[in-house]
């Protein structure tokens, strides 16, 4: 017995649809360029065999011979489930390949030509099956933008007559702004976003729901990774917490983490502080350094894996600034986000926010946020800060 | 030196240096050894501690690596990513290694995007090397499977991840494959060309965009792996 929701296979998503995606509605993975979106549409598909669907995958960059290798790629025995998979073979008679497939798309660059084999699948398969479309953006470069929205207006029109799920890898290349609109808002019931968290290079990748028509929406996302074998695992990103000697960084881990541990003697650190958070559905592990500067090679270590950086800095004790400046120095050479934690505001000798950012010489973008640690006071605000810098306000 | 260098003397002398981020189309006849001269300026940069990453739409991966030895030329295997486009289309079952990962085709744009992301990624963050030289030979097999606009879509993401990553960028173009308008239309995307001709049997090289002025013809000729030049006495 098939259940009505059909799961999407992937960790954390099902739960934020409310059990998956309901018979007869559409669903698209939006996938930024260089982010491996493709992987979310392989492991629905596989996920959808598992589970006892019968599927329909539509193959337009691949030579549907080298799916099962593909697919084991990520540990997924794809050949224990040939009775109950379908390929429409849209690639090979682009570059003029021999198929052994039941179903060939005859010219993969005509819209029509796609339309026809899928209306043939339709009437072939039973209904409650799952199409899974390899890449909608190829289709789309090979047929056009418009042709390419028309003709999956009326997939999708089917899909609901049909109680057929349909399932969209889309790589959101620079199309017009029309197009990628009517993909954000209109096309489809449900849209997942893939993006990528890019400084100078992307490393790290996020989903997201931006759409899903059948629940109340709420905003969540989720870092992952892909793992060979595993596929798309949920991956908590590692936050630093550095700063010179004494500034509160401990404290400042203990304040914003539901749990915490320190190494210390005698109150200071010698080797981290490890705190956990899960801070309005983004989760996170934060590490601490120790301050003194025989410890820096500690700093290096986590900056390498880090997602981003707090720098604590005692606003009573700007003589400490210059080694703010040489932690800071370090992590930035990594290229991580950082927001700057002026702790220690409640002292009368504390100096101002703006003080604090000139004498540390930051550019104007970064934020300097005024914490009492051992209060919890302005701590969790300047994770969201962080968060937002992170994702780029995902 | 700021910037990069293409370890080709008299090219560099003209154009002092390379900015980071910069776009470079290559384009010259076929059989005029463009391959041999991408290795060439991808093994001067390793040798000077940079990573490359080479995307091949001609030869499986394993042939590129191969062609540094035959050639005797000692890389450092862990600053070479290899975007294998070919050997899935051969429907040979094959699985990735440390050096080379594999999109499924040409056509598939967005696995070869992924690809070069993660060898940037893993350049910059795992590695902490500051400079890359993406090479993708050639951009003209990638336009006989996908149209101008698909290519320049994904130029376009491209050459800002470049720039982004402080990389350098050098795309292989044939002449004469693509009319005069697909040419213009990817030119807008380079900050300059390796310009190859051939006249009778001698080739010719200059390079145009990255200096004051466009540098003189220079005739050359391959000596196993390197690029030999000598000025052209008598102009063009």
């Amino acid at each position: 017995m098939v259940n009505s929701m059909l799961e999407t296979g992937i960790p954390r998503l099902d739960e934020y649809l409310s059990g998956g995606i309901p018979e007869g509605k559409t669903l698209i993975y939006l996938n930024h360029p260089g982010v491996e979106g493709d992987v979310f549409g392989m492991q629905t598909l596989y996920h959808c065999l598992t589970t006892g669907n019968n599927c329909i995958y539509i193959a337009s960059s691949l030579h549907p011979k080298m799916l099962i290798d593909q697919f084991s790629e990520f540990g997924w025995a794809m050949d224990k489930y040939k009775d109950r998979l379908n390929v429409i073979d849209a690639y090979s008679s682009l570059v003029g390949d021999i198929s052994s497939e039941k179903y060939i798309v005859p010219d993969p660059e005509d819209i029509n030509s796609i339309t026809e084999v899928i209306d043939q699948v339709i009437k072939d398969v039973p209904k409650g099956s799952v199409f899974v479309f390899s890449s909608l953006s190829t289709i789309m470069d090979l047929c056009g933008e418009e042709n390419t929205i028309n003709a999956v207006r009326s997939w999708n029109k089917s899909a609901k007559t049909n109680k057929i799920v349909n399932v969209y890898n889309f790589t959101a290349w620079p199309y017009t702004e029309s197009t990628l609109a009517q993909i954000k808002t209109d096309l489809f019931n449900c849209v997942i976003n893939v993006g990528g968290i890019a400084q100078q290079v992307i490393y790290g990748q996020y989903f997201g729901v931006a759409k899903a028509d059948w629940l109340k929406l709420q905003e969540k996302s989720m870092l992952f990774r892909v793992l060979r074998p595993g596929g798309i695992k949920i991956y908590l990103p590692k936050i630093l917490v550095t700063g010179p000697f004494n500034a509160g960084k401990s404290t400042f881990v203990h304040s914003l983490s539901t749990r915490a541990v320190s190494v210390d003697r005698k109150g200071t650190t010698i080797a981290l502080d490890h705190g956990h958070i899960d801070y309005k559905g983004f989760s996170a592990d934060i590490f601490g350094t120790p301050g003194q500067d025989r410890f820096d090679p500690i700093i290096k270590m986590i900056s390498g894996e880090a997602m981003g950086v707090f720098l604590v800095v005692d606003s009573t004790n700007p003589e400490n600034f210059n080694r703010a400046q040489q932690m800071l120095e370090i992590t930035t050479g990594y290229g991580l986000p950082y927001v700057i934690i002026a702790n220690k505001q409640d002292m009368p000798d504390a100096i101002s926010i703006d003080d604090i950012r000139t004498r540390l010489n930051l550019p104007e973008e970064i934020p300097v946020v005024s914490t009492v640690a051992t209060e919890k006071r302005g701590v969790f605000e300047a994770f969201e800060m962080l968060v937002e810098r992170i994702t780029g306000g995902i | 030196m700021e910037g990069y260098s293409l370890g080709i003397d008299k090219l560099d002398e003209n154009i002092k240096g390379i900015r980071s981020g910069s776009n470079i189309m290559m384009i010259g006849p076929p059989m005029s050894g463009k391959e041999v001269i991408i290795n060439d300026i991808v093994y001067n940069g390793l040798k000077s501690g940079d990573a490359a990453v080479i995307v091949t739409t001609r030869e499986p991966g394993e042939n590129v690596i191969d062609w540094f030895d035959y050639n005797n030329l000692e890389i450092p295997l862990d600053h070479l990513g290899i975007v294998d486009c070919v050997t899935k289309t051969l429907g040979v079952p094959t699985s990735e290694t440390d050096n080379i990962k594999r999109a499924s085709s040409p056509v598939d744009l967005t696995g070869i995007g992924v690809k070069i992301s993660q060898f940037l990624e893993d350049f910059w963050m795992k590695k902490n090397i500051r400079k890359t030289r993406l090479c993708i030979v050639s951009l003209s097999t990638i336009l006989m499977y996908s149209n101008i606009q698909t290519v320049f879509r994904f130029l376009h993401v491209f050459t800002g991840r470049v720039k982004a990553a402080g990389a350098i960028g050098i795309y292989v173009v044939e002449e004469g494959m693509h009319d005069s308008q697909a040419i213009a239309t990817l030119k807008q995307l380079f900050d300059g060309i390796i310009e190859i001709k051939q006249e009778q049997d001698n080739h010719y090289i200059r390079i145009v965009g990255l200096g004051k002025k466009p540098s003189p013809w220079y005739e050359y000729s391959l000596d196993g792996a390197h690029i030999q030049l000598k000025e052209v006495k008598n102009g063009e």
